[in-house]
């Protein structure tokens, strides 16, 4: 049985507040040009060239946009939804980019829904307030709130196939800055970035040159040079930086700076059962622990550990800190393998 | 900026080990408050020297085992609490100690560190001083006379009879039920404190430190039983009144059945847990030889708790199937 996933807590008012702040491209970078806008209705061959000739990549997996398109064609995609919604406790870009110009993503998800040839489009916000002012703002597409239960997106699609719908996510920043190529010509040469942590004076979110080196927006972010730990992606699926001349990209989202780093002490597995309870495609996390703790483990033992989707909500909640989705991850390489990792 | 790695997540939701235990040892913390304004400092005395043996203790298992004098957590803080809420106030000093060192040498150290011993530590310690001194774990002082009890040294005083003793003899205890919630009684320290007990099982299930399930079941089943089967002549509901607030049964209820480590991972199993400790604890009192058997019930119920995780694991399908 599928679990809940996991709530984590947000504290994320105060910097979708301030909207999103533009940050001076590095004197190096080329100002960048831009090409001739669609001209007329769009049809699905200008709006793929479009993003292509923008160069726009999906902000959660760097997918250049083209290639997303296409392979959503290929696979019949009848809904398409703009993922404008932060299930992370600290990233803010996606809801950010919605608030501020609401219709450029909407015009955006209409363009990616036309060229990949869905039939309907739906935004996801982050929560019934978002969907009141979009209404307010009487922008011309359904809306949805997408529930606060890490992975958002996961358990949003399930429920949307479960209506029948052969449902895609695309991402606000994507959608908006499919907008800006189609109608204006404009290369996507620009991604949102949430700065958060408790080493920063000014965190928040913050419009930057893709390529630009991490350490000049952290500097420009007033970063504490004591700071030992720095992230760049989601908290539950991101990855640590140990040089700061990393530059951003498309797929950076978050960048959390902590004073510490967030180490973890492990302990024996307490029995709690909230891992199962978090796991939204019901591996049984304690199980496959218990399995590769008493030596090499039974393949036959390891069920679901296959429909994984590496969310992580398992190691989220235990209790005892022990990396559960690294052990699912390696019962599912045994499993596939028929041999021990 | 000189950076550290780590792995993800670098978040994480819900209670970790140390909270959970912090919130147990408050809870446990809060029991001492009412005894040590009736009668002194002695229970704080008892606390001390109970915790620290475990402490001691526990440092010298990890030193055999692994070489370093440390320790990873505060759970033996928590047995020595556990250990002095079972025993009288009068008892001797070295008792508690004497079972905290037993619960942590014996019941503990030898399955590993914390999170895997199959008996519930304390539980084992106070059964251990019940059956060697039985006379000294089950001898109360009269709280009618008005003691302040020495925080060291021997305690001189007039014995009373517990509620959970007048009900073995088959007799009516004097005292109303209902003032057993919140009145001094002969007893373990724990008992008299129904209500402080109560809020302390609420904290540590608002604050995901235990489960609910096997406290619910096992306060269930113990009040059934003790329904259909009174040991008194009174009615049902007299009877569930005095059987649940005698003795040490709401305290174990509420910080030795929740005790995550021990119990089954699934909630079916764990409320199998509940049920049976609660139905072997009314057995002990009917047909065993002490006043007391909530230790030997949670023992009992922990020994059987991996067969119950096998069983529901089975039920569900969790087994391996034959390749075909």
């Amino acid at each position: 049985m599928a679990g809940r996933g996991v709530k984590l807590e947000q504290d994320k008012k105060e910097i979708l507040k301030r909207g999103i702040h533009e940050l001076p491209a590095p004197e190096s970078f080329a100002v960048p040009s831009r090409f001739p806008p669609v001209k007329g209705e769009p049809d699905p061959k200008r709006i793929l060239r479009a993003a292509e000739a923008a160069g726009i990549r999906s902000e959660t997996d760097g997918v250049p946009l083209r290639d997303l398109l296409r392979s959503l064609a290929e696979q019949k995609t009848t809904l398409l939804a703009a993922r404008c919604f932060d299930d992370d406790p600290f990233a803010a870009g996606e809801q950010a980019v919605l608030r501020e110009s609401p219709e450029k993503v909407a015009d955006g998800l209409a363009l990616a829904a036309q060229a990949c040839g869905a039939e309907e489009t739906l935004i996801a916000a982050a929560s019934r307030a978002e969907v009141r002012l979009l209404s307010a703002r009487k922008i011309p597409a359904a809306a949805v709130a997408a529930g606060n239960r890490s992975p958002a997106d996961f358990f949003l699609l399930q429920s949307l196939r479960r209506s029948g719908k052969n449902a895609a996510l695309l991402g606000a920043q994507a959608c908006a800055a499919l907008s800006d190529a189609v109608r204006e010509g404009k290369p996507a040469v620009e991604a949102v970035v949430t700065v958060a942590g408790n080493a920063v004076s000014k965190p928040g979110n913050y419009r930057v040159r893709i390529g630009m080196p991490l350490s000049l927006l952290l500097e420009f972010c007033g970063a504490d040079r004591r700071a030992q730990f720095v992230s760049v992606g989601t908290a539950l699926g991101g990855h640590s930086v140990l040089n700061l001349n990393m530059p951003v990209g498309f797929s950076t989202r978050c960048i959390t700076v902590l004073k510490k780093p967030p180490l973890r002490r492990e302990f024996a597995c307490v029995r709690c059962g909230r891992c199962t309870t978090a796991c939204p495609v019901g591996v049984v996390p304690w199980l496959v622990h218990r399995e590769l703790e008493s030596g090499p483990p039974e393949p036959l033992l390891l069920f679901h550990v296959g429909e994984c989707i590496g969310c992580r909500a398992c190691s989220a909640v235990c209790p005892s800190g022990i990396d559960l989705a690294g052990e699912v991850r390696r019962a599912a390489l045994t499993k596939e393998g028929g041999r021990s990792v | 900026m000189i950076l550290r790695d780590a792995a993800p997540p670098f978040t994480r939701e819900g209670p970790c080990v140390r909270s959970m235990l912090g919130w147990t040892l408050f809870a446990l913390f809060i029991l001492l408050v009412v005894p040590t304004v009736r009668y002194g400092p002695r229970p704080v005395t008892m606390a001390c020297a109970a915790m620290l043996t475990c402490l001691l203790c526990e440092l010298l298992a990890n030193l055999l085992r692994t070489g370093r004098f440390f320790v990873t957590d505060p759970s033996p803080l928590v047995t020595g609490m556990v250990c002095v809420m079972l025993m009288p106030l009068n008892a001797p000093l070295w008792l508690p100690c004497a079972a905290g060192a037993f619960a942590i040498l014996i019941a503990k150290a030898p399955f590993g560190p914390f999170g895997r011993t199959p008996f519930n530590p304390a539980a084992a310690g106070v059964a251990f001083t019940a059956l060697c001194w039985p006379s000294l774990v089950f001898t109360y002082f009269d709280p009618s006379q008005p003691y302040v009890l020495p925080a060291f040294g021997p305690c001189v005083f007039r014995e009373g009879q517990s509620a959970a003793a007048v009900l073995k003899d088959g007799l009516k205890p004097d005292i109303l039920p209902l003032d057993l919630l919140w009145n001094p009684i002969a007893g373990p320290l724990a008992s008299g404190l129904a209500l402080v007990v109560a809020a302390g099982g609420l904290l540590l299930f608002l604050s995901g430190s235990a489960h609910w399930e096997p406290t619910a079941f096992f306060l269930g089943v113990t009040a059934l039983l003790a329904a259909l089967f009174p040991r008194i002549a009174c009615s049902p509901l007299t009877s569930v009144k005095y059987e649940l607030l005698s003795g040490s049964l709401l305290f174990c209820a509420v910080f030795m059945v929740s005790n995550p480590v021990c119990e089954p991972r699934s909630r079916t199993g764990r409320c199998i847990y509940g049920a049976l400790a609660g139905a072997l604890l009314m057995v002990f009192r009917y047909f065993g030889q002490y006043e007391q058997g909530a230790v030997f019930a949670v023992l009992a119920a922990d020994a059987v708790s991996p067969l119950l995780s096998a069983a529901v694991e089975h039920l569900r399908g969790w087994e391996a199937k034959a390749h075909e």
